[in-house]
């Protein structure tokens, strides 16, 4: 493997990272032209996921991927910029008066018996790492890229209904990094399920379990409903979840069954 | 003075390098013993990323604060790799992801059990493992310091030394994190101080002997921690250690150092 394989340059990308940059963003402007309250309340959903990165981290380095040192180096400068974005989101709730992200605590978590997997703790991640090795690399950048198309489906919800110039800025810049997280991750995803078989294999497997957006498992029930309510109920809804499952079917060596139950775990 | 992760992440940028003149090397290339040291410094640097792995298993990863810091730590530790590495490439010593990863596989089916091992620790300690992991962080943190600093001091490669300076300034900026979260917890909670200060004394080893050669382990602290400068060194950062409450008296870092120039010295 290259430092650039793929194309992607991941050195490039450290040294390019988008640090903080809700100093640069026109906040005054909501001061005339202000949020509504839904709009609010799931931007700091979007902003709580968007800042806990670690809790997903802590899955993947359970397992083989933490021996990679190309993803490591990826997932740390992802962590950053994602950091960042938070950072921009909750600046944007501070203009309208409203308390920081860490002043509100999450509310009671949403409990479902189908998310019993991807809640499994690191004593049962680190063994089975064991068994499945690198392959789980794959399963890792594919729900990676998932989780960007959800959460441009869910930026494009936010946009359309705000239909707000300033918030449109803010959600400019927010695009603008996480294209570069869709690129890696689609590039590793398929290099990785071309290469093997245990990985298209994992991948379906584990695809079938997770829960996206990353970040929303240890998140309050009711933000949880209400960002589904939001990007994926009714019938915009709907089509925004299988238009996501069509890409995962697309998605190399994977199936239109996977691409359906990945539809199915969105409109939960 | 308590810590402020904000005004940490927010002020928080790499290290810089593009401002030396690194092609000096080209002309007035270090001594191996010198490539040798630094090397042992850009491995560890790049380690911490599976240090995390460990801290994210245990009761740490549920603080705020000590989530949000691991953010910024792990990018800044990061570019101490890369900035190191940039000088061992002008060498001809290249570190890149590929050697890295080969690295991290020698470490085996047991390294994958390591966090299942914090992990059950963690359970069984409670929150107080928090107080175990900053303290633990505040050894390495001050070990890192020292390290940079005393090896800036022997440097006689002036570009060398201005690196080493540079990143010993951030490294002091995670002692204070990881210092002031200790000292909170431990002041709070006897048992944190009984945990830490057994574990401290009898399983805590230099940055790095968990992961390098014990040979290199040894070499690296005979370089900068022997002779009369190194013992001054080592009660130094014992005392730093010992004013955290409830680790009175801990000489972690004497003995440490102690046993590697001990194993170190000729028959």
């Amino acid at each position: 493997m290259t430092e650039a394989s793929d194309g992607f340059d991941v050195r490039a990308f450290t040294r390019t990272a988008q640090g903080r940059f809700s100093d640069e963003l026109d906040l005054d402007m909501f001061a005339t032209q202000p949020l509504a309250p839904d709009d609010r309340a799931l931007i700091r959903f979007l902003a709580r996921v968007e800042g806990a990165s670690m809790e997903h981290l802590r899955d993947v380095l359970m397992t083989a991927t933490h021996k990679d040192a190309r993803v490591t180096a990826f997932l740390v400068t992802w962590a950053y910029e994602k950091q960042w974005v938070a950072d921009a989101l909750g600046a944007v709730l501070e203009a309208h008066g409203e308390p920081s992200l860490s002043a509100v605590a999450d509310g009671r978590p949403l409990v479902r018996l189908s998310e019993w997997r991807a809640r499994r703790g690191p004593l049962w991640r680190a063994v089975a790492s064991i068994r499945h090795g690198d392959a789980v690399v794959a399963a890792h950048m594919a729900t990676g890229l998932i989780d960007e198309w959800v959460m441009a489906a869910a930026y494009d919800v936010l946009a359309d209904r705000a239909d707000n110039s300033p918030l449109t800025k803010v959600l400019d810049r927010i695009t603008a990094v996480r294209r570069r997280h869709e690129e890696f991750f689609a590039g590793e995803a398929d290099r990785r399920l071309r290469e093997s078989e245990k990985a298209v294999r994992l991948t379906r497997s584990m695809l079938r379990h997770a829960v996206w957006p990353i970040g929303a498992l240890h998140r309050g029930a009711a933000d949880r409903e209400r960002f589904a309510s939001a990007v994926f109920t009714g019938a915009e809804g709907r089509d925004r979840a299988m238009a996501i499952g069509t890409r995962v079917a697309g998605m190399t060596r994977m199936t239109a069954v996977t691409g359906a139950r990945v539809s199915r775990i969105l409109r939960q | 003075m308590a810590f402020d992760i904000d005004e940490y992440a927010a002020g928080s940028r790499e290290v810089r390098w593009d401002d030396l003149d690194l092609d000096h090397f080209r002309e007035h290339p270090l001594p191996a013993d010198t490539l040798r040291t630094l090397r042992y410094m850009t491995d560890v640097e790049y380690h911490t990323i599976c240090y995390t792995r460990d801290l994210l298993t245990t009761p740490s990863r549920a603080d705020d604060d000590v989530a949000r810091f691991m953010v910024t730590w792990n990018r800044e530790e990061f570019w101490h790799g890369e900035a190191l590495a940039a000088v061992l490439r002008v060498h001809g010593i290249e570190v890149g992801f590929d050697q890295l990863r080969a690295n991290r596989l020698k470490f085996g089916w047991r390294d994958a059990l390591d966090p299942a091992g914090q992990s059950i620790l963690g359970r069984l300690v409670g929150p107080d493992f928090i107080a175990v992991h900053m303290s633990w962080g505040a050894a390495n943190e001050y070990t890192a310091v020292s390290a940079y600093r005393r090896m800036a001091a022997l440097a006689t490669d002036s570009v060398l030394a201005q690196l080493l300076r540079r990143i010993a300034q951030q490294e002091t900026k995670h002692v204070a994190f990881y210092a002031s979260q200790a000292r909170k917890r431990l002041a709070a909670s006897r048992k944190a101080q009984l945990i830490t200060r057994f574990l401290l004394n009898h399983a805590w080893a230099p940055v790095g002997s968990t992961i390098m050669d014990r040979s290199e382990v040894r070499f690296v602290f005979g370089q900068l921690m022997s002779g009369p400068e190194g013992t001054a060194e080592a009660r130094r950062l014992d005392g730093n250690v010992s004013a955290l409450p409830g680790l009175s008296g801990l000489r972690i870092f004497s003995k440490a150092f102690g046993r590697l120039l001990t194993e170190a010295a000729p028959a």
